[in-house]
This record gives structure tokens, sequence and C-alpha cells, in this order.
């Protein structure tokens, strides 16, 4: 299919003239807002199903990609061309990436348009729309980008919507806290970003992705350095930096819990669909600056860290919305993790499954509590300790709820397991295969007992058991059918089924791609395909028809390639490790979902019995191990207020006493001196002397001039005299 | 005996005193007699000078028109003198400023 720049554009640009309208104009009748917002999205979703399809089903090979370059302005300054070029590049995973986009933000959409029109009723405008198009369209636009600087524009508007959005009902003041925690938090990830890109720029002159590939097989990132570190190492960490902050990593992963106060629909978005998936897409994007910078290693830790961490503060929150939150930041240590093991196509792959179902989580917490929701106080009912039974009432949100609670949990013929089973495996075989991987390793398989456990926990406490607050359970009224409720939850919970990402039971795959080569592998397997140093020289050489790509390319090896299906018995071998690991991972997960029936279903397990026996490993799991405190305590009270004001100090100390007032003496000193020979020689020898000058001869020609006749005879004569006797 | 010398000392006379006249009096009328006694210096001259250096009759020509050219001046002279007199009311030359600016 032909491509042009005005056929891929409308993706981005269709939402963003949404948030335009929107904001000028249609913001204050709310219902117009509502329609242009979700008619937007739907025509964005349509666009990008034509990409879509023609990847998967029209013109699919695995080097297929869209390159569109557009000259953005062009400073053509004394015969040197300076041009900044815009562009989009499509290649099969931005192809799937836009398709889940599009598809995941239009059913949040219409869920909004159910789930916010109290919020509609009670004379809000359409500002909560109005930002969730622009939020759409910066992250499509981010997805689309070919170069690190659109992206890094995109990536900045989002931080701006996810700011908007969380601060949505700003007369709470928790709300208004948390927008600007997470956006301060993001904000310390993207300095980095920028100074990446900024060090990418110096060196290689270009920041598109294209150049960056080539360059980096060109070998043109070997040997230089930056402060002492290896480009590709200081640039790729920096870059990283931006995917900790925006994707919550370990460091920088306190802000995501907060993130909870926005609307739901909005937590959705941020948590499935846009925000916290464009960290993760970002580092996919930069895997082959990574890989050269050795880095791989040290993002496996960070996802394996948070990917661990994050789980175990799960484990004890009692907050409904925050066990989906935190559940979010242990999912992105999973694709972060992946990663790191070089599992590529799997970390991507985690990233579209859990976007379907943790879109679909949080829209069943939206359903739930949308329905708890008291009318006399409007407050929210969110605790969990005071729902219980909730599915007697609640039948169809329980079951799209169970579905993805079995997905994210990692059980057989959902789509959780498809993708985490394989980011498993392959850090099983790195744990096999490097020491120094076994702890990543380790941390993703606790992980996944953690995630089965305490997703379980959740789901028996709100809505199996006896209800255990009276009021809430009467109060609780589950509409009977709504379709703009329904159909997205329905859509979502039959999109976690594991056969629309993988094989089917045979192996054939149940989404047959063109590519009858390789129809033996899933569709999302053979689509996804890890670049490799050299991969791209060996895509213009594959169009060229002369070389498969599969031969061994005259790329040099890296770490990872090594362990991909080189040889017939290599691969063997991993297929092996994978069963290994896919046999572990059901296990684990069969595991966690049996000690949570114990505890929460059955009542075997008294829970009350394990928070007293490990009382401070309890509390220090609710207090989140207390990270908040150690950046606001610790780091930002002892260590960067002392800091502020040791500056301070030295500021008014020094710089103001001597710098600025110091000059000031010397500016005075300057200044009188000047103002004395400014009185003295300009002023009155100058100015008042050429007055005086001019006055004096004034005096002498009117005396002489005085009109009397027998005066001037008297000088004629006297001159005439004098002539003669100086004769 | 009566030289050049003796004539020429009379015209000098008379010319210092033409001019002490024009600059020492107010009056309008004495200081035109004033010039009388300057023109009457130089056409002494002309006459003294026509009678001991070269016998022709051009100084005697010249002191003629020296005359009648006074003669045309002290009328005119006078008729402005009387016409200042008329409207000023004196002949002070102090009192004649009209022309200057």
């Amino acid at each position: 299919m032909d491509y042009t720049i005005s056929s891929i554009a409308p993706i981005v640009l269709l939402p963003f003239f949404a948030f335009v309208i929107n904001a000028f104009i249609a913001s204050r009748f709310t219902r117009t807002a509502v329609a242009i917002s979700c008619a937007a999205i739907a025509g964005s979703t349509i666009y990008a199903w034509r990409i879509f399809s023609d990847f998967v089903f029209g013109t699919y090979s695995a080097n297929y990609h869209i390159h569109k370059v557009f000259t953005w302005f062009d400073l053509n300054g004394g015969g040197q061309e300076f041009a900044v070029k815009m562009g989009f590049y499509i290649d099969n995973m931005t192809a799937v990436l836009v398709m889940m986009v599009t598809a995941v933000a239009t059913l949040i959409h219409i869920f909004s348009t159910w789930y916010m029109k109290d919020d509609m009723n009670y004379g809000r405008n359409g500002r909560f729309f109005t930002y969730m198009s622009l939020f759409t369209s910066a992250m499509l636009g981010l997805s689309l980008s070919d170069n690190l600087l659109s992206v890094f524009i995109f990536w900045e508007i989002m931080g701006f919507c996810s700011y908007s959005l969380i601060g949505h009902y700003y007369e709470k003041e928790v709300a208004g806290a948390a927008n600007v925690k997470a956006f301060m938090t993001t904000r310390v990830g993207d300095v980095f970003f920028l100074l990446g890109i900024v060090a990418l720029w110096t060196v290689v002159g270009s920041v598109s992705f294209v150049d960056l590939y080539n360059a980096i097989d060109a070998g043109g990132l070997v040997g230089k350095a930056v402060i002492g570190i290896p480009l590709a190492t200081f640039a790729g960490m920096c870059i990283f930096m931006g995917t900790i902050g925006k994707s919550a990593q370990f460091p920088l992963n306190v802000w995501l819990p907060d993130a909870m106060n926005g609307p739901t629909p909005c937590s959705a978005l941020i948590h499935a669909a846009t925000m916290v998936a464009a960290g993760v897409y970002l580092s996919l994007r930069i895997y082959p600056l990574l890989d050269a910078g050795g880095l791989l290693t040290f993002v496996a830790y960070i996802g394996g860290i948070t990917a661990f961490g994050a789980a175990t503060i799960a484990l004890v929150q009692t907050d409904f919305k925050a066990v989906l939150a935190f559940s979010t930041i242990s999912q992105l240590g999973y694709m972060v993790l992946g990663i790191g093991v070089g599992s590529y196509n799997a970390a991507f792959m985690h990233l579209i499954t859990h976007a379907v179902f943790k879109a679909c989580l949080f829209l069943s917490a939206g359903s739930v509590i949308h329905s708890l929701h008291d009318h006399h106080t409007h407050a929210h009912v969110q605790e969990m300790p005071r729902m219980g039974g909730l599915r007697h009432k609640m039948k169809f949100t329980w079951f799209a709820m169970w579905c993805c609670t079995l997905a994210i949990a990692g059980i057989p013929f959902f789509s959780g397991f498809v993708s985490k089973d394989r980011i498993l495996g392959d850090a099983l075989i790195e744990a096999l295969h490097s020491p120094v991987m076994i702890a990543p390793a380790v941390l993703g398989f606790m992980g996944a007992l953690l995630t089965a456990f305490y997703m379980c926990r959740m789901m028996f406490l709100a809505f199996h058991g006896k209800p255990r607050d009276k009021e809430v359970y009467d109060h609780c009224h589950e509409e009977k059918f709504s379709w703009n409720r329904n159909l997205p939850l329905l859509l979502l919970a039959v999109f976690t089924l594991g056969v629309w990402f993988s094989g089917s039971l045979t192996g054939q795959g149940f989404v047959k791609v063109a590519d009858k080569a390789n129809g033996k592998y899933e569709w999302f397997q053979t689509l996804i395909q890890k670049p490799k140093k050299g991969q791209f020289e060996n895509y213009k050489r594959e169009a060229l028809g002369s070389i498969d790509v599969r031969e061994k390319g005259t790329f040099t090896k890296s770490k990872y390639d090594s362990t991909y299906g080189l040889s017939e018995e290599e691969a063997h071998h991993i297929h092996q490790v994978h069963y290994i690991g896919a046999g572990m991972s059901i296990v684990i997960a069969f595991t966690g979902v049996f000690i949570a029936m114990m505890m929460y279903l059955w009542g075997k397990w008294n829970p009350g019995f394990w928070v007293n026996t490990f009382n401070r490993y309890y509390r220090t799991l609710q207090g989140k191990y207390f990270m908040d405190e150690f950046y606001i305590d610790g780091l930002i009270k002892k260590g960067l207020l002392p800091f502020n004001n040791i500056l301070a100090k030295f500021d008014m100390g020094f710089y103001d006493r001597f710098a600025i007032d110091g000059w000031a003496v010397v500016t005075r000193f300057t200044m009188r001196i000047s103002a004395w020979f400014d009185n003295l020689f300009v002023d009155t020898i100058m100015v008042d002397g050429t007055g005086a000058s001019v006055r004096l001869f004034n005096v002498i020609l009117r005396t002489i001039q005085n009109g009397k006749i027998q005066f001037y005879i008297a000088i004629i004569f006297l001159v005439l005299f004098g002539y003669i006797l100086a004769l | 005996m009566i030289t050049l010398t003796s004539y020429l000392l009379i015209s000098f006379f008379l010319f210092l005193a033409g001019v002490a006249v024009m600059v020492a009096r107010k009056n309008i009328i004495a200081i035109m007699l004033g010039i009388e006694l300057i023109l009457n210096a130089a056409g002494l001259n002309f006459a003294a000078y026509t009678r001991f250096a070269n016998q022709n009759i051009d100084g005697h020509i010249m002191s003629l028109f020296i005359i009648v050219i006074a003669a045309a001046e002290a009328a005119v002279g006078l008729a402005i003198v009387i016409r200042f007199f008329q409207v000023k009311d004196t002949i002070h030359i102090d009192d004649a400023t009209e022309l200057q600016s």
C-alpha cells in the first residue's frame, strides 16, 4: 500500500484537532466535546487499522517499514544547509503499538462517557475529554516519530496531560499534590533524556532513529566518549533514565500510585495504553543503543527490582486502585526486565497484552467504584475491607475482571501467560548462561508468584466471601446494561484470551501473517523481530533480494545475537529452557492463586497471623518501603535542603556581597569620576565654554554695531590713520 | 614764500577740522558743514597739485566737479534734514535711528 505523510498524519492530527476544537470552542458544551473527542479517536483507529492490517495481512515482511520525512524548518544560513527534519517511522512494532493505542483509547473514551456522566451532569465542562484527546494524540505522535527529538516533544506533552488529568478533581488537595508529584518526578528522568539526545546529536549529528541505527552499525559510536564514559553507554543511560521516570521504574516509581487521584478512565489510559507504555516503547526503540552501550544487565536489574518490589507492596494494599497501581509498576518492571534479558519481542508483547488487560482492570475498577459511589456524601468507596461479596451484585464486572486477573496472574490460555512466560523463559536462559543475571531472573519469578497472589487476593476480598460492610453492599447497584460501559469491558475481556496473541494448540498460529515461511510461529513473534547490530544494513540487502536476513550476516555478533537461533542446536536448547521456564511459571502462578484461595477464599490460613508474625515487614510494605519519606525527609530535607542552604549562604554571603555589592562599589566610584569629568570638562568647559565664548563675541560685535553713524565714521578714520601711520 | 607744502598743510588742517566736526558735533547741519570742509580740502589739493606739478587744467576741472557735487549734495542733504526736522522736531543725529535694525 502506498503511504504518504497525509495518509499517516490523521492518526495524530484527528485527536489533536479534537483537542484544539474542544479547548477553544466546545469544552463549554460538554456533550459536544465528548462527541468530538470520541469521533476523533475512532477516526484514528480506522487509519491505524489500515496500517495494522497492511503490516499483518498485506505486504507483511519482517523488514518492511515506512519512513516518511518532511522538513520542519530550514535555517539556510550562509549557504550551509541546516534543515530540521521530522517524520514518521513505521515498522512492525509501531504498527502494532498504534493499533493498540487507538483501539484501547477508543474503548476508554467510550467507557468515559459512562463513567464521567455524573461529572458532566454536575456542571463540569469537557475539560476531561479535551485533555484525553491531547493525551492520546501525543502518544500516537510519539509512537510514529522517527526521531528522538519529536519523541521528546510528545513525551513532554504527555507529561503535561498526565499532570492535568491526575489533577482533574482540582478541588481535592491530594489530587493537586499528586499531579505536581507526578510531573516533578518524571521530569527528573526527562532532564536526563534530553541530555542523552544532546549527546547523540553532538556525535551522530542527527537524532533520527534510522541515522542512529546506521551509526551504531557503522561503529560510529565506538571510541567516542562523553565525560570519560563511552558515548553509547552515556546516551543509552540518559535516555533510559527517561524510561525510568515515565514508566515508574525503581528509583522514580513514587509518582504512579499517587496518580490514582485522577478519574479512573484516565488512570486506565495512563497506566495501560499511553504514558507508562511510552517509556518502555522508548527503551525498545533504542534497544540497539542499549545493547551497544552494554547497559542490558543494568536494565534487567532495574526491571527485576521494580517487578519484585512493587509486587511486594501490592500484597498489603487495601485500596482497590492502589493494588492495580502497584501491579502496573510491577508489570512495567517485567517489560524492562524483558528488554534487559534481550527478550525484545516478548517485552513488547507484554506491553500490548498488559495494555489490554490493565485497561480492562482499571475500567472494571471504575465500574466498581462508580457503583459503590455514595450519592449522599459523594465519597468513593475504594477500600477493599469494606467490600466483599460484590459478585452477586456485579456479575458482569466480576466476570470481566476475573478474565484480566487470570491474564495478569499468568494462567495459561490468557494473554499475560503468553508474554510474561516468554520474558521469564528468556530471563532463565540468561541466568543459566551468566551468573550475574541470576538475581533479576529470581526476582522475576518471585514477582510472578506475588502477582498471582495479590491479584487473587484483591478479587477475593472485593467480590467473594460475605459482605463486610452491609451499608456499602446494600448501596451497591450495578446498572443492568449500559452499552458504553459493558461494550468496552467485554471487548477488552475477550482480548485477554491468549489465542489472539499466541499460536493455537497445534502451533500453526491462530492469526496467520502473510509471511508463509514463518507461519508456524505466532504472528506476534514473527512480526516483531529483535533489531540486531547491522540488521538495518541487511534490511537494505534483503530488499534487493540478494540475501536472506536469517543467514549469518556480516554484522558483528552481539551477546544476544549468539543466543538467538543461529544454529539448530542452540535453538533446540533455547526451546527446552523455554519449556522449563513455562512450566515453572505455570506452577508459580497456580501456587500464588492457591495461597490466595487458602487465605482469603476458604479462610484456612488466617492473614492476620502472618501480619502479626511479620509485623515489621508488613509495616514496611504498607509504608511502600518508605520511599516517599526517604525522598522527602531524607533526600530533600536532609540532603538537598542543607545543600541548598549552603548554596544560599554562598549566594548571599559571597556572591551578593562581593560580586554584586562589590561591583556596585566599583560602579559607584567609576560613576563619581565620570560625573566629575562630565561636570568639569564636558559641561563647564565644552558646553558652557562654547556658550560663553559665543556670548563674548556677541558682546563685542554688538558694541561695535551700535548704529551710531559718528562712531562708524570715527572708526573708519581711526583705521585710515592707523593704516597711513603704518605705511 | 608760498610753496606746495603750505597748500598741503592748509588742506590737511581743513580735512582734520572736517573730520573733527563730523565726529564731535551732534547737529546734522554741522556735520554737513564738516563734510563741506573735507570736500574743500580735497578741492584745494587738486588745485595745488595742478599749480605746482603739471601745467594742464585737469585739477581745476576736478575742483569744479567737487564744488558742483558738494552743492548738489548739500541741497539733497538739506532737504532730508528739513524733512527730518518736520517729522522729529529735532536735528540731533542720535535721534536718527530709523535705519538701525
